[in-house]
């Protein structure tokens, strides 16, 4: 089986728009979430959000810019900022043997709530002719290909929360399979329009609003926990076969070595602790680990009350005692819940973390939860520490649970 | 206003277009309008002129061609504004080629 190196990185994110905004960010905690300001966010009961400082126009033409809805101007930055970092001439290259996998949960939202908008509210028939264009969730995915003329598979993911996970993990099996020598792979969402938090809020999966501090609202494993927090961006990683990575000389920043994929049947949106326990374990079998062999989990960590008490649980069943002495990171607590998006950018903090040497800290833990009784590496990073396997979960409404392996390669090291 | 103006003003305020040296007869295409962007402007038409396109309206390479082809719509859905000046029916564009 083919060996499969990340080779490049890009990120819009509350965090930063570059890898080093985004790891500088984490490591010291700032958390992203704020307090939206938008009229309509007085209909809101916690206006909270994670949002991204992004500016379309200085990426894209206008004419260019009124085809995109913002999850795929976000895709198409991150594809353009990974495929630079890579170094790859992709004009270089065989486009059917690379591939596109995007992931998103809500694809175009923010255009199809503008459309009900018009239709519903203003009760105008004069709807967007791009609104099918910028909506349709494969849109983002689509716009990567174009722009970069991949005719190679282009395909895009809608498994929830767990979506980029899965689109990385589909990528990784048929670059391993030798199907391509190249992937772009990760996800995008632009989630914050009022339909979609207000419809996240009606579910109850929200977190309210800290009193003191509006920036900690998240608080995932925390005794006060309330909820999540949406977020918004992408994360693009650029996926690539072994020896076609050290053939052109590229800089390896990482090798994804295992993907679990299993199905939680137990209910639409409940998490059980076998579901979860059951796509750890298989992504220690595909990755060919043990427990003690994972250094880090990036928790899924959603700051909700079902998931975190799950999580843990399905931790402990799977790693038994070395559940105490392995460290967890949820880093959700500050970038906010991405959905589609969440697991391409956990992957690419997994990545960058092994980089520089640190435990990603767990923010706004003061009082864990009694049944939240795992390392979680509260509030405070770990520098120095040696971190050469991190597993990150994600799972999804639906049941659709994926998690990725990555393992440390030293960018110098390899011949 | 005439319609090129009208036009102009459309290509200003949705595609940020220097209006200033814009040539009516140069392909949209060159100002980043494709097949796929005409759709688009036919619906800021409709909406800037007050009139209604056919589904299967036509292809319009240049700016000269779309104000031939608006006032041609104009003349047929509103013949009192032609006649009352409200839109002035001759364009300003040179003629066409």
């Amino acid at each position: 089986m083919r060996r499969v190196a990340v080779t490049g990185i890009g990120v819009v994110s509350p965090l930063g728009n570059s890898a080093e905004q985004l790891i500088a960010n984490a490591v010291a905690g700032r958390s992203a979430v704020r307090v939206l300001e938008q009229p309509w966010c007085r209909r809101l009961a916690a206006p909270l959000a994670a949002t991204a400082t992004f500016n379309a126009d200085e990426h894209f033409d206008p004419p260019r810019l009124r085809m995109l809805d913002r999850v795929s101007q976000f895709a198409l930055v991150a594809a353009r900022d990974a495929i630079d970092h890579a170094r790859l001439d992709v004009g270089n290259q065989d486009p059917q043997r690379i591939g596109v996998f995007v992931g998103s949960g809500m694809g175009g939202s923010l255009s199809n709530d503008e459309g009900y908008r018009t239709l519903y509210q203003e009760q105008s028939d004069r709807i967007k002719p791009f609104t099918i264009l910028t909506g349709m969730t494969n849109a983002a995915a689509a716009w990567i290909g174009t722009e970069f003329h991949i005719t190679g598979p282009n395909l895009t993911y809608s498994t929830a929360c767990s979506s980029s996970a899965v689109a990385i993990g589909e990528a990784w099996n048929r670059l391993r399979h030798g199907e391509l020598d190249v992937a772009f792979a990760g996800g995008a969402e632009a989630p914050l329009s009022f339909g979609s938090l207000k419809a996240w809020e009606a579910l109850h999966t929200l977190a309210t609003v800290d009193a003191a501090d509006a920036a900690t609202s998240c608080k995932p494993f925390s005794a006060d926990r309330s909820g999540m927090v949406l977020g918004e961006g992408a994360a693009i990683v650029v996926l690539e076969e072994w020896a076609h990575a050290i053939s052109r000389g590229a800089t390896i920043h990482g090798e994804l070595i295992g993907y679990g994929l299993v199905t939680d049947v137990a209910h639409i949106t409940r998490p059980s602790v076998a579901g979860q326990a059951a796509a750890l374990q298989a992504a220690l079998t595909a990755a060919a680990c043990i427990p003690a062999s994972i250094d880090c989990i990036n928790a899924h960590a959603t700051g909700t009350l079902a998931n975190d008490a799950v999580e843990t649980a399905a931790i402990k069943q799977v790693f038994g005692e070395h559940a105490y002495h392995t460290p967890i990171s949820a880093t959700k607590a500050i970038h906010g819940h991405l959905l589609g998006a969440s697991g391409a950018l956990e992957f690419v903090l997994c990545l960058l973390s092994m980089q520089r040497k640190v435990l990603l800290p767990t923010m706004h833990l003061q009082q864990p939860a009694p049944d939240c009784d795992l390392d979680y590496v509260p509030n405070c990073a770990r520098h120095d520490t040696e971190v050469r396997t991190i597993l990150s979960s994600s799972f999804a409404f639906g049941g659709t649970n994926a998690v990725l392996v990555a393992r440390y390669a030293d960018p110098q090291g390899f011949t | 206003m005439t319609t090129l103006e009208q036009l102009s003003r459309i290509l200003v305020q949705h595609y940020k277009i220097d209006p200033t040296g814009l040539d009516p007869h140069a392909p949209l295409q060159q100002l980043g309008i494709d097949s796929l962007g005409m759709v688009e402007l036919l619906f800021f038409i409709e909406d800037e002129f007050h009139v209604h396109l056919p589904s299967d309206a036509p292809l319009l390479p240049t700016l000269a061609d779309a104000v031939v082809y608006i006032d041609d719509l104009i003349a047929k859905q509103h013949p009192e504004s032609v006649t009352l000046g409200a839109i002035p029916a001759q364009p300003k564009a040179p003629p066409l080629a």
